[in-house]
């Protein structure tokens, strides 16, 4: 029972925030259901709604801590398993026992269907925090009630009606929980970690445990692949270019695959392909949700190709102690010099971050045919190019801790989404040739202001080849 | 029969001692990483209660070996039985009985070294308190500092303190003195040593660092070519062994050939022999009628660990 006991505590060890706000909303949610005795029905729906909620979010951590616990030295713990699936059941009772037990007692009618419920939510969290794809079955769900929300409340309706819905929600449960921890409890060789830089778009909600480490799914690993081909193709490129012609130009495209793998022309044209793929489910829903603006689409565009930061912002953190090694190869006449150099080579993600904003907005203009394409471009560009700059620049002096980090990133792209409305409404107003020109003065003027003042800032920094603190 | 065989084929019968129940049974493991052979049909039998060095050079399979021994790397084919039963992945009673050091301590950066010895307590039955804490104390690693805060060396002590704690039967440790500094080595093969006292105790660790394989008096297994080449108690190889220095002024237009004669490397003047069982009086006639002169000398462990591996 100890080892249970340790297995629950990890999360805590490792969250605690994450557990006292979701622990919170435990006991609001079963607060609720206890009040809802009195015959209020309505509470009873809040306080299980509170316990989804914060079911959800408790169960994406635990997944992070599985994939951080589920290494083939953990499995020589004398009984791990037995004990894991122990802990499992202790969260189960927590999670989805208790509440409908509570729901049963207080007289909710759908008390099966609350803990088949819980437990299909527990299901899709466990697998969101592993990163297993089938998280995104949740955003499926919500697409499809934006897309046809008339059919999805009389599926709704007539599932609640269904004695089969428990069981179906349930062997869904099932399913999903079988995905998460079938690759999670098979013993593989370890494969080595990947560039702390790299960027497949698809790792960019990962925790900090497992950030580096390779993927392990049997399509995620075709893809590291195909960015990793692309990566070594394009260093082959950069190298021979050297030889031909050693110059500076030669110098930092070589700096530049060496730091940015993923920042290539191939790679760049992979990763919008697979996240134009993603996002192109949501934008053709929002055209068939009865009231939508199409502009929307822009800032969207915009958040995700600012989502690239925050994952620079750590890997440039763990790369630390492999910079030394770049440090001694450049050999630069001065600390600053070398500053420099790096600024330089990660100025490249200015250009990408638009390319990419750019490419997002224009495929969500074709498929929601949106009616001011221009406009909603050249916001797009400008928002993009200033925002790129302010991200770039926090995250290079920005704090190092991941709440200081959090915090900044999230005025960041606030800043950069209320920015795109506030442009697309100016250009409305003004038109698009004055309105954007005075976009393009406000925004670029502010975001090459930050940029210099933290590249000067940077550069006056002495370098630091320690490892990140855990 | 000579104790050595060093080419692949054909393999060495069984160790003599063997015959007493083994821990650790192998047959004709096989191991491979994108195509590349790392373990090839590796027979090996491991008897209870010895301390067993591994070696090899760099990229000979040590680690893949210990490893794939405790079902931490999936095998190709072949057989491993551990404490007599197949080790097809790790479960069962027996892992209370197992303790590991791996080459890399990278588990649970983000948690205290006291709460990550509480969490691994937990799961075992027996679990030596006041020894962990003696050694938390004597190798002065704070209780409250992060896994991630701590250095490699520190990362490496605390691995050990991990898997000698729960006083296992079966102790692998995959080069666990390479982070250390000599004090810590030196306390580290003590406590190995004291722990090596209670019955049927077995350690195998593979390394770079032939004293300590010398001060624990091991026997020696020598991986290569993705086979064991041989296991052999430390003191077996020293009474066998013998490194045989000819001179002669006019140097060595072919290596003499002695009987017993494992490798031979010629420079200049000097051809340097390993012979196993050397016989003096063959070996001064051998000089005799080369013109040269003899000198037999015995080798040291690293003398041989580079002569062979």
């Amino acid at each position: 029972m100890r080892a249970v006991w340790q297995l629950s505590l990890l999360l805590w060890r490792q969250m605690a925030v994450l557990v006292v706000l979701t622990g919170g909303l435990w006991l609001c949610g079963m607060g609720l259901l206890a009040w809802s005795v009195r015959g209020d029905t309505g509470l009873a729906g809040i306080g299980i709604n509170v316990i989804v909620f914060g079911g959800w979010f408790w169960h994406v951590g635990q997944g992070q801590v599985l994939r951080g616990l589920c290494r083939p030295e953990s499995f020589l713990l004398p009984g791990f398993r037995n004990r894991l699936a122990g802990a499992g059941a202790l969260d189960l009772l927590l999670w989805a026992g208790l509440p409908a037990a509570l729901a049963a007692l207080c007289g909710v009618h759908y008390a099966t269907l609350t803990a088949a419920g819980l437990l299909l939510v527990m299901a899709v969290g466990l697998a969101s925090g592993t990163g297993k794809p089938v998280g995104l079955l949740i955003w499926a769900g919500f697409i499809a009630v934006i897309w046809k929300p008339q059919l999805a409340e009389r599926v709704v309706d007539i599932a609640l009606r269904s004695p089969w819905t428990p069981a179906l929600l349930a062997l869904a449960a099932m399913l999903a929980l079988r995905l998460v921890f079938r690759p999670l409890l098979r013993i593989e060789d370890i494969e080595p970690d990947t560039s702390p830089l790299e960027s497949t778009g698809l790792g960019r909600m990962r925790s900090r445990a497992t950030e580096g480490r390779p993927a392990r799914g049997a399509i995620a690993k075709r893809i590291q692949g195909w960015f990793d081909g692309t990566a070594q193709r394009a260093m082959e490129r950069a190298m021979a270019a050297y030889r031909r012609h050693p110059g500076a130009r030669q110098r930092m495209a070589l700096i530049r695959s060496l730091l940015l793998p993923h920042d290539n022309p191939e790679a760049i044209a992979l990763r919008m392909v697979l996240v134009a793929a993603i996002v192109a489910a949501y934008f053709f829903a929002i055209l068939h949700r009865p009231h939508y603006n199409a502009a929307v689409i822009g800032a969207y565009a915009v958040l995700l190709s600012l989502s690239r930061f925050p994952q620079l912002g750590r890997g440039m953190l763990r790369m630390r102690p492999n910079l030394a090694d770049l440090y001694l190869t450049l050999a630069p006449a001065s600390r600053s010099e070398y500053q420099k150099t790096l600024v330089h080579a990660l100025l490249l993600l200015v250009p990408v971050t638009v390319l990419s904003a750019l490419a997002y907005t224009a495929l969500g203009i074709v498929l929601v045919h949106a009616t001011e394409p221009g406009r909603m471009l050249l916001t797009a560009a400008i928002v993009g190019a200033a925002a790129s700059l302010v991200a770039l620049a926090v995250h290079l002096i920005g704090p190092e801790g991941s709440f200081g980090r959090g915090v900044v990133n999230l005025v960041v792209v606030l800043g950069a989404m209320g920015s795109y409305w506030g442009g697309y409404v100016l250009l409305g107003l003004l038109g698009m040739e004055l309105g954007g020109a005075l976009l393009a003065l406000v925004a670029i003027s502010f975001g090459l202001g930050v940029w210099f003042a933290a590249q000067r800032e940077y550069q006056r920094r002495t370098p630091c080849f320690d490892p990140p603190p855990a | 029969m000579s104790l050595f065989d060093l080419s692949p084929a054909p393999k060495l019968p069984p160790h003599p001692r063997a015959a007493s129940p083994a821990v650790i049974s192998v047959q004709r493991l096989e191991k491979s990483f994108a195509r590349r052979e790392v373990l090839r049909g590796l027979d090996w039998t491991v008897p209870a209660g010895r301390v067993i060095g591994l070696l090899g050079r760099n990229g000979a399979g040590k680690t893949t070996l210990l490893r794939c021994l405790l079902g931490l790397s999936p095998i190709d084919g072949g057989e491993i039985s551990l404490f007599g039963e197949p080790m097809t992945e790790p479960g069962g009673e027996r892992m209370h009985r197992i303790g590991f050091v791996p080459q890399t301590f990278d588990l649970f950066p983000w948690m205290k070294v006291r709460a990550y010895l509480d969490f691994t307590a937990a799961f075992y039955s027996r679990w030596n308190k006041p020894l962990a804490d003696r050694l938390i104390g004597d190798w002065q690693l704070d209780p409250k500092q992060k896994i991630g805060q701590l250095s490699q060396g520190q990362r490496q002590k605390l691995a050990i303190v991990r898997a000698i704690a729960p006083e296992p039967d079966l102790l692998v440790l995959d080069e666990p003195v390479a982070s250390l500094d000599p004090q810590a080595r030196r306390a580290f093969m003590a406590e190995l040593l004291e722990l090596m006292r209670g019955p049927d105790k077995t350690v195998i660790f593979s390394t770079h660092i032939t004293a300590d394989l010398e001060r624990a008096e091991a026997d020696i297994a020598l991986l290569r070519d993705g086979q064991i080449q041989f296991t052999r108690p430390l003191a077996e190889l020293r009474a066998r062994l013998r490194r045989v220095v000819l001179t002669r002024e006019g140097g060595w237009p072919h290596a003499p050939v002695v009987a017993g004669l494992l490798k031979t490397s010629v420079k200049g003047a000097r051809a340097e022999l390993l012979v196993e069982d050397p016989v003096p009086d063959s070996l001064q006639a051998l000089a005799t009628r080369e013109s040269a002169t003899v000198q037999i000398e015995t080798p040291t462990l690293e003398d041989l660990f580079v002569e062979l591996a």
